[in-house]
């Protein structure tokens, strides 16, 4: 008896540490940028653009085919359940609480975690196999400021981004299922904007920060505790991929819990 | 007389229980030869407080470098040109923007300046056709230049070198030498280089002052 009770123990403690030392790696990450030197600014904007450009526009197909079939799906399908019992003005909730609010940011960052986070987890941890991060501290420059604030900061960029066109490409499929299903595009979007209000705005930006820094941060943790042997950097890539997925389910269900 | 630039007081090398000192002058070239398990590769990092020591001291320009606050000790770490083993060049930048780097962060050069400053440089090493590559592309020789080249971007008054001339022919480790120590004054060379690794072309060696070789965890001179 004793020993499932130690293993799970264990496993407590060892969870709690995690998120206490990922807690203390944001907060120093977010430190560091009171002392990033002026010129450093400029280095680093210059790894935020490109990493907007790998985590961002790169994944815009893939978000844009994603948000597509999965409201044409939905709306679909609840178009011609809610014309049965003659509810269909219930289409424009189910759009703005499932698919705009709760399923758009939660596809938008796994899609990333999955896609980057995998990368940048696999990335740092090549750097500091291959002795760049030594270099880069014996240049006087902090992996801090060059390696993760620019991937934090582009992380909630993407996520952001992403989640507004995962949204509007979910609203315009929606059209075209309910088109197909009979509505009028004005009845559409006249039950859609009703069911908008300003809180489902704040609600889904908000996500999109939170999930933005959660993809951004986790990687990056990840990639830089290795102690620097090559195999570690599938297990890192790995673990950042895993622990991004199940943080972001437990946020999203903590808005649930939280604020909704 | 000069303050040596470089001093190791009394210092514990890993798994060693003798101490070592020893200084590097201005205008002077040190090389510590030793096996990979002497640790010599150590002193590099200790030099730079990448790494401390379980005893002793490292003063470099005068100042206890790894009492230094972290913040300063960053600032201060861009006065000293350092090429650590195996390159350390980053992977997704070429050539030239690795070059670069030092000088785009730690300086407030303007983007102009700092391609003028870039050409020279890269003139210098004679890597100018290489510099649109990355490093996975280049030879062992053109990212050992690269290296160099970045090491030096700030012009500092020392050198260090790690391992710096493993796999090189002789001819491009001397260029390399020269091209650290900066040209020679009336007192020596420009710059102070202190080098250390298991190997060093013997023509070289009448172009280091002092020349010492780590066995046993004990500092012999060689003459």
């Amino acid at each position: 008896m004793a020993a499932p009770v130690s293993a799970l123990g264990n496993w407590v403690a060892r969870a709690v540490a995690l998120v206490g030392a990922l807690a203390r790696f944001l907060v120093e990450a977010l430190w560091a940028t009171r002392w990033l030197p002026r010129a450093g600014r400029r280095v680093a904007t210059r790894v935020l653009i490109k990493q907007v450009w790998f985590t961002a526009l790169q994944a815009v197909p893939l978000v844009i085919t994603l948000a597509a079939i999965l409201s044409f799906l939905v709306i679909s399908q609840a178009t011609r359940e809610l014309g049965r019992i003659g509810a269909t003005e219930l289409l424009g909730r189910l759009m703005v609480v499932v698919i705009v609010r709760e399923l758009g940011p939660l596809l938008t960052a796994l899609t990333v975690a999955g896609r980057s986070g995998t990368a940048i987890a696999a990335e740092l941890a090549t750097n500091k196999v291959m002795g760049e991060l030594t270099a880069l501290r014996a240049m006087g420059i902090d992996p801090l400021h060059y390696h993760v604030l620019p991937r934090l900061g582009a992380a909630v960029l993407s996520v952001f981004g992403l989640i507004v066109v995962f949204d509007l490409v979910a609203i315009v499929s929606g059209l075209v299922a309910a088109s197909s299903s009979g509505m009028t595009s004005a009845r559409y979007f006249d039950i859609v904007l009703d069911s908008l209000t300003f809180r489902d705005v704040w609600l889904t930006a908000l996500k999109g920060l939170i999930f933005g820094i959660v993809v951004g941060i986790i990687p990056c943790f990840h990639g830089l505790a290795i102690r620097g042997r090559p195999t570690e950097v599938p297990i890192a890539a790995s673990q950042a991929v895993v622990a991004s997925i199940i943080t972001i389910f437990v946020c999203s269900g903590l808005f649930v819990v939280l604020l909704v | 007389m000069t303050a040596a630039l470089l001093v190791f007081d009394n210092v514990t090398l890993p798994g060693g229980t003798s101490r070592i000192s020893l200084e590097v002058p201005p205008h002077q070239a040190v090389l510590v030869l030793g096996s990979e398990d002497s640790g010599v590769d150590t002193l590099p990092s200790y030099a730079l407080a990448l790494a401390k020591p379980s005893a002793g001291s490292v003063y470099l320009f005068s100042e206890e470098i790894a009492r230094l606050p972290y913040r300063s000790l960053l600032a201060f770490r861009r006065r000293v040109g350092y090429l650590p083993a195996g390159d350390g060049l980053l992977q997704n930048l070429t050539l030239r923007d690795n070059v670069a780097l030092p000088l785009r962060y730690g300086s407030d050069l303007t983007e102009r300046e700092i391609r003028g400053r870039l050409g020279v440089m890269l003139a210098l090493l004679r890597i100018g056709d290489a510099g649109d590559i990355r490093p996975a592309d280049a030879t062992e020789e053109q990212r050992r230049r690269a290296a160099l080249a970045r090491a030096l971007a700030f012009d500092p008054q020392l050198v260090i070198l790690a391992d710096a001339f493993d796999g090189l022919t002789v001819r491009a480790a001397g260029e390399l030498l020269d091209v650290a120590r900066g040209g020679e004054t009336s007192e020596g060379a420009r710059r102070a280089v202190f080098m250390t690794g298991q190997y060093v072309p013997a023509r070289l060696e009448t172009r280091i002052e002092t020349r010492y070789r780590l066995v046993r965890g004990e500092l012999r001179t060689e003459d």
